[in-house]
């Protein structure tokens, strides 16, 4: 009898502390990007991911315009814009992460490095250069109120802020590669072609990502942990100063609840919401001027995750209000010559909308058939340039995805995109819409290695 | 008279064999333990930390609780599994209610604290007399105990 009382015993003991193991390494974003396990993680821990893709897509070209025969920049390959389809390295980063004196379990540092192709290592297709993405520093001597500073990922959208190597897709939404991810711009290329020749980002992508001060920190309340930040950042991308005075400014509050695992792939219900203030300053060629105007750029979000057993599912709902990114002139491969009227010999360049709107949401769901095997579909739709009638753009996309894990580290993802764009206030014969209808669906197979 | 001293006799060695008994039970907490194991916790690697716990449960399971008696000596970079914020408090709590012994290692203790210059402010589950691995050779070559070293 006392036997079995002891075993009832230990089992509840044993339960109750995987329970507080569970919620002690909760997994949030925050947390697992900016914290380290207390007196548990090493002086330097070495990882990173490799991401070797294949895309194919039809490559239509423009269909009409002064631009018509071009190749489309949206049915390209980015970052090189050079093939509609074709392998690439789509990501391949190397880091460093832990307590470097690890007798201090308040202080933790995390460096990450950038090898791949793509938008932060080849701005426009040109030079490849790689680029430290993360490089912070963590203080969390007050209870309460952990301090990181340094570069790194700002808390937001979900879709953008989770580590991507977990990322069920290959592409993003919508909304987050064209709003989120931030091209940085000198002017808007809204009037003939400025001084600075092709309109075109001036570096590399923010890869959601800033320099600045954050404060953060996770409570766990009636099973439920709720976490905060609140940040301030330069808001002019990655390795680069402020270039206007005006730091942005981030919020983010997000409460979990944990019903078995840890890490990245935790079962939880979460809920969450976010918003983005700054301010860009940006060259209206169509004003003449040549001198810089100041736009409001502000994003923000609510949101849900959820993953338990076989199942899962997000959604959000995102506003952007002010800097938003258009794509190109006329649809045409950045940089590419007009044929016809008003763009005859002109090059095609990318415009900014820097006093206009857009609204998305996207719903995703997922079911693992087997240890090995997970279905995805994800539905997410954009407006983009809502203010005025002519200048809106509506881009829906759904994605059909299939995950094979290899093991725990390694998977296959295959994703098939039918994407659709439109611009809903023009007539079907106006050119706008006679090009987005040339929009191709796209597959990716991507290699997802962990190590 | 030889009545008297038999029974007053017979009362002692009771009386001996009672303390006996109170004695053991004092010195061993677990009379009817099959093993007695020390794991020793030495390594830097935080996985060692989550290991040397799984073991332990392990042990719990195989043998029973009151069927295997088991302390876990850390000293060196592996004292760090005794801080007491250390992220696996809840395990090592868990471990101690149902018999586990942790001992940390005095010596270690005093180097940190030159380092830190404080002392590492220690789990109170954990006991620290002497050097850990003094500890080790005592239960090993005195009481018993196999070494494990996950």
């Amino acid at each position: 009898m006392k036997q079995a009382l002891k075993k009832a015993a230990l089992a509840a003991a044993c339960a109750g502390s995987l329970a507080a193991t569970m919620q002690a390494q909760a997994a949030n974003w925050l947390m697992l990007q900016g914290a380290e396990p207390s007196s548990a993680a090493g002086r330097a821990k070495v990882w990173g991911f490799l991401q070797p893709t294949y895309t194919s897509m039809k490559g239509t070209e423009v269909a009409a315009g002064g631009w018509n025969g071009s190749p489309a920049q949206f049915n390209m390959q980015p970052p090189h814009l050079s093939t509609s389809k074709g392998f690439d390295l789509r990501r391949a980063r190397i880091g460093i992460r832990g307590q470097g004196f690890p007798l201090d379990p308040k202080v933790n540092y995390f460096f990450l490095a950038e090898f791949g192709s793509n938008g932060i290592t080849w701005p426009n297709g040109g030079d490849g250069q790689a680029r430290i993405t993360d490089a912070s520093v963590t203080l969390s001597h007050i209870p309460g109120a952990r301090i990181r500073v340094g570069l790194f990922k700002t808390p937001m959208s979900e879709e953008m802020y989770q580590g991507i190597h977990v990322f069920d897709y290959i592409n993003f939404t919508n909304f987050g590669f064209q709003q989120l991810l931030e091209r940085f711009m000198t002017e808007d290329g809204s009037g003939a072609p400025g001084s600075a020749g092709v309109n075109a980002p001036n570096g590399p992508v923010n890869a959601v990502r800033d320099q600045g001060i954050q404060v953060f920190d996770t409570f766990k309340t009636g099973g439920w942990d709720t976490s905060y930040s609140l940040m301030v950042g330069n808001g002019n991308g990655i390795n680069r100063a402020d270039n206007n005075d005006q730091l942005d400014k981030y919020f983010y509050l997000s409460t979990e609840k944990v019903y078995a695992g840890k890490g990245p792939r935790v079962q939880s219900l979460k809920l969450y919401a976010w918003a983005i203030s700054g301010k860009r300053d940006i060259i209206v060629t169509s004003a003449g001027t040549g001198v810089p105007e100041r736009f409001d750029r502000k994003r923000n979000g609510i949101g849900m995750t959820f993953r338990k057993g076989a199942y899962r599912a997000a959604a959000e709902i995102l506003r952007a209000d002010g800097m938003i990114f258009a794509g190109t002139d006329g649809g045409a491969k950045a940089g590419s010559i007009g044929c016809c009227g008003a763009a005859s010999g002109q090059p095609a360049g990318f415009n900014m909308l820097p006093d206009d709107k857009a609204d998305a949401y996207y719903v995703h769901l997922g079911y693992a058939v087997t240890r090995a095997l997970e279905l995805d579909i994800r539905y997410d739709t954009m407006n983009r340039g809502t203010e005025t009638d002519a200048g809106e753009r509506k881009f829906t996309t759904t994605t059909l995805g299939a995950q094979w894990f290899f093991n725990l580290k390694t998977r296959l993802v295959v994703n098939y995109e039918i994407r659709d764009a439109e611009a809903p206030n023009l007539p079907s014969t106006d050119n706008a819409n006679k090009i987005l209808s040339e929009m191709d669906n796209r597959l990716s197979l991507q290699i997802t290695s962990i190590f | 008279m030889f009545k008297i001293a038999a029974k007053g006799s017979a009362l002692l060695i009771a009386l001996a064999m009672t303390l006996g008994v109170v004695q053991n039970s004092v010195a061993a907490d677990k009379p009817f333990a099959q093993k007695k194991i020390v794991l020793q916790i030495s390594d830097p690697n935080p996985f060692k930390q989550t290991l040397v716990l799984n073991v332990a449960n392990n042990l719990q399971k195989e043998y029973g609780v009151d069927g295997v008696e088991i302390e876990i000596v850390a000293f060196g970079p592996g004292l760090r599994l005794l801080f007491a914020d250390n992220a696996n408090k809840g395990r090592i709590q868990a471990l101690a209610s149902s018999g586990v012994e942790f001992r940390g290692c005095s010596n270690t203790k005093k180097n940190m604290a030159k380092k830190l210059g404080h002392p590492p402010v220690l789990n109170p589950i954990a006991k620290v007399e002497g050097p850990g691995v003094v500890r080790i050779v005592k239960l090993v070559t005195e009481e018993g105990y196999t070494l494990v070293k996950p």
